[in-house]
């Protein structure tokens, strides 16, 4: 027996996808979830085996749950998405149906899942958010706090530093551990907010209060945080091209 | 002038003075005709200076040469006289060249940048109204899809609602058809067209959708089409999340110092403030209100005691005055 969550925030949508999985006796629907947030919680929960999950929602979006979520289940994304962003679904090798979902390409997809279910293929969710199918650059960071979700706006973020596999996010509320790279983050983040500054150093420009000249080819930056933070000589060009100095 | 400077008798005086000023007009032409067929306008007055100092040249040695054969014949002291007064007649055919050359040259350069000019502004105004209608056209897919998709679902759970759906669907799309050419509305035609858009919405999101319509404006204002709907989709979205109990969206409608103040409220989760810019097309919506009055203030969003405010002003005189 499979089990399946159904994350949409329209209940109408979830009742589609339920009625059509109807069919087949080997699945059964543990959950549905309206958000984000309680789809987190419900995988955590049921650990189920395949998820239909809608990318656009309040809260938490489908990326951002899923980027939470360790071991993540198969996923099939149900979404209003446009044709440039299938590419990128396509490219990725993620199985999607577009709304308004069709039977037969329901079918197609719930078969094709059937016979590969035991064998589970990781989610790469950061090659798809770094593809900025979801509305662009990111304006914010999702992570996991002793057990609760917080979500990071942009603008609160002093600085992001790198720890081997982590990230850690510094902010005025403290530093948080997020398992990703800065190459990954720096990918989602808007380039015109955000620099890296050094192999191991991301700063939000408007961070930036002074830079001093440190060993020979480096800087200091002085961030308005009171954090001291190394700039290489390549993140030193980023900085005085996008400032214009 | 010859006669007297010269001391020359009339018929001399009259036959060099009309060679001369045949040969010089007859370069000014000519340098007229090429500075005109000069292809562009970079570095033409060093050019014009150019083509100045040889047609000088060529037209005081064509005069001489056109004076010596025809008016000189065997007057020795004439032919003296003549050529002592080279210099003087190079001098005079140098400046008429000249100022010629140049002035022709700078009537060239005043059109083309009057054209150059009028092509930038035409291309910006078209760059303009391609972006007003991209940020327009942005709006409708996902409501379209997703609507459909909330009838694929009616047609197997209860088909008689799908009908009704349906209905509804093609009214709101028709009316956005209409739309689509005007520029801007009646805040009465805005009205019905949200109220027909509330319908389909509180058919996919079913008794959890209240809205309370609150008026108080001015019935001649007015405002421009598609800005109100999505605010609307985004209240929605937002205020939607919980998955229990009826959610209420507040519009209120009035009209304040000559604007028309449109606020869309919706309760969210207080300690999940909706992060700026994840709004679902409210960016859109300030670009579209930049580009239409150029002001970034039109739009503001406000988030306090668990209740979003999204409060889009629109300037009536103005709007008015552009329909004149």
């Amino acid at each position: 027996m499979f089990k399946v969550i159904l994350i949409d925030d329209e209940p109408l949508a979830r009742q589609l996808v339920r009625a059509l999985l109807e069919p087949y006796k080997q699945v059964t629907v543990v959950a549905e979830c309206g958000d984000g947030f309680e789809g987190f919680k419900a995988i955590q929960e049921h650990h189920p085996d395949l998820i239909f999950l809608d990318i656009q929602m309040p809260r938490l979006n489908g990326f951002e749950m899923l980027e939470l979520i360790e071991n993540p289940p198969s996923v099939i994304f149900t979404t209003a998405f446009d044709e440039y962003a299938m590419k990128a679904f396509e490219t990725h090798a993620v199985d999607y149906l577009l709304k308004p979902i069709v039977k037969e390409r329901f079918e197609k997809a719930v078969q094709k899942w059937l016979q590969h279910a035991p064998a589970k293929e990781q989610i790469r969710v950061n090659e798809l958010i770094e593809a900025n199918i979801y509305e662009g650059y990111q304006h914010r960071i999702v992570v996991k706090d002793n057990g609760l979700i917080r979500i990071i706006p942009a603008s609160e973020i002093f600085y992001i530093e790198a720890k081997d596999d982590y990230i850690k996010i510094v902010t005025k509320d403290g530093s948080y551990l997020k398992k990703n790279t800065l190459s990954h983050i720096e990918l989602s983040l808007d380039p015109q907010q955000f620099v890296r500054v050094h192999r191991s150093y991301m700063i939000p420009v408007t961070q930036l209060k002074r830079i001093e000249p440190y060993e020979k080819d480096s800087h200091i930056a002085l961030l308005h945080c009171g954090a001291k933070v190394t700039v290489s000589k390549s993140g030193m060009a980023k900085l005085k091209s996008l400032l214009g100095w | 002038m010859l006669h007297h400077v010269g001391h020359l008798n009339w018929l001399l005086a009259i036959e060099d003075g009309s060679c001369s000023i045949l040969i010089l007009s007859l370069s000014a032409w000519l340098i007229i005709l090429i500075i005109r067929a000069y292809p562009t306008t970079a570095a033409i007055y060093p050019y014009a200076l150019f083509i100045a100092a040889i047609f000088s040249m060529i037209a005081t040695t064509a005069g001489w040469e056109v004076i010596k054969w025809w008016v000189v014949k065997d007057n020795l002291e004439y032919k003296k006289w003549l050529e002592t007064s080279i210099p003087v007649r190079f001098l005079f055919s140098w400046m008429v060249c000249t100022w010629t050359a140049t002035n022709c040259a700078l009537r060239k350069n005043i059109t083309v940048s009057d054209s150059r000019f009028q092509q930038q502004t035409d291309a910006s105004v078209l760059l303009k109204e391609a972006e007003l209608f991209k940020l327009r056209q942005q709006l409708q897919p996902h409501f379209l899809y997703n609507s459909l998709n909330s009838i694929n679902a009616l047609i197997l759970i209860s088909p008689a609602k799908a009908q009704e759906m349906i209905g509804k669907l093609s009214d709101f799309l028709r009316s956005s058809v209409q739309r689509e050419s005007e520029s801007v509305l009646s805040v009465n035609e805005e009205l019905q067209y949200i109220q027909s858009y509330l319908a389909i919405e509180s058919v996919r999101f079913g008794d959890r959708l209240v809205v309370s319509i609150e008026k108080n404006y001015d019935e001649n204002s007015v405002l421009p089409p598609f800005l109100v709907q999505p605010i609307l989709e985004n209240a929605i979205k937002f205020g939607l999340y919980g998955k229990t109990g009826a959610v209420t969206i507040n519009i209120t409608i009035v009209t304040e110092n000559n604007m028309l103040v449109i606020t869309v409220s919706n309760p969210y989760d207080a300690d999940q403030q909706p992060p700026k810019g994840t709004g679902f097309g409210l960016e859109g919506i300030r670009r579209r209100l930049y580009l239409m009055y150029a002001r970034t203030d039109l739009l503001t969003i406000t988030g306090s005691d668990g209740q979003f405010n999204t409060t889009l002003k629109i300037p009536q005189r103005y709007v008015q005055g552009n329909t004149d």
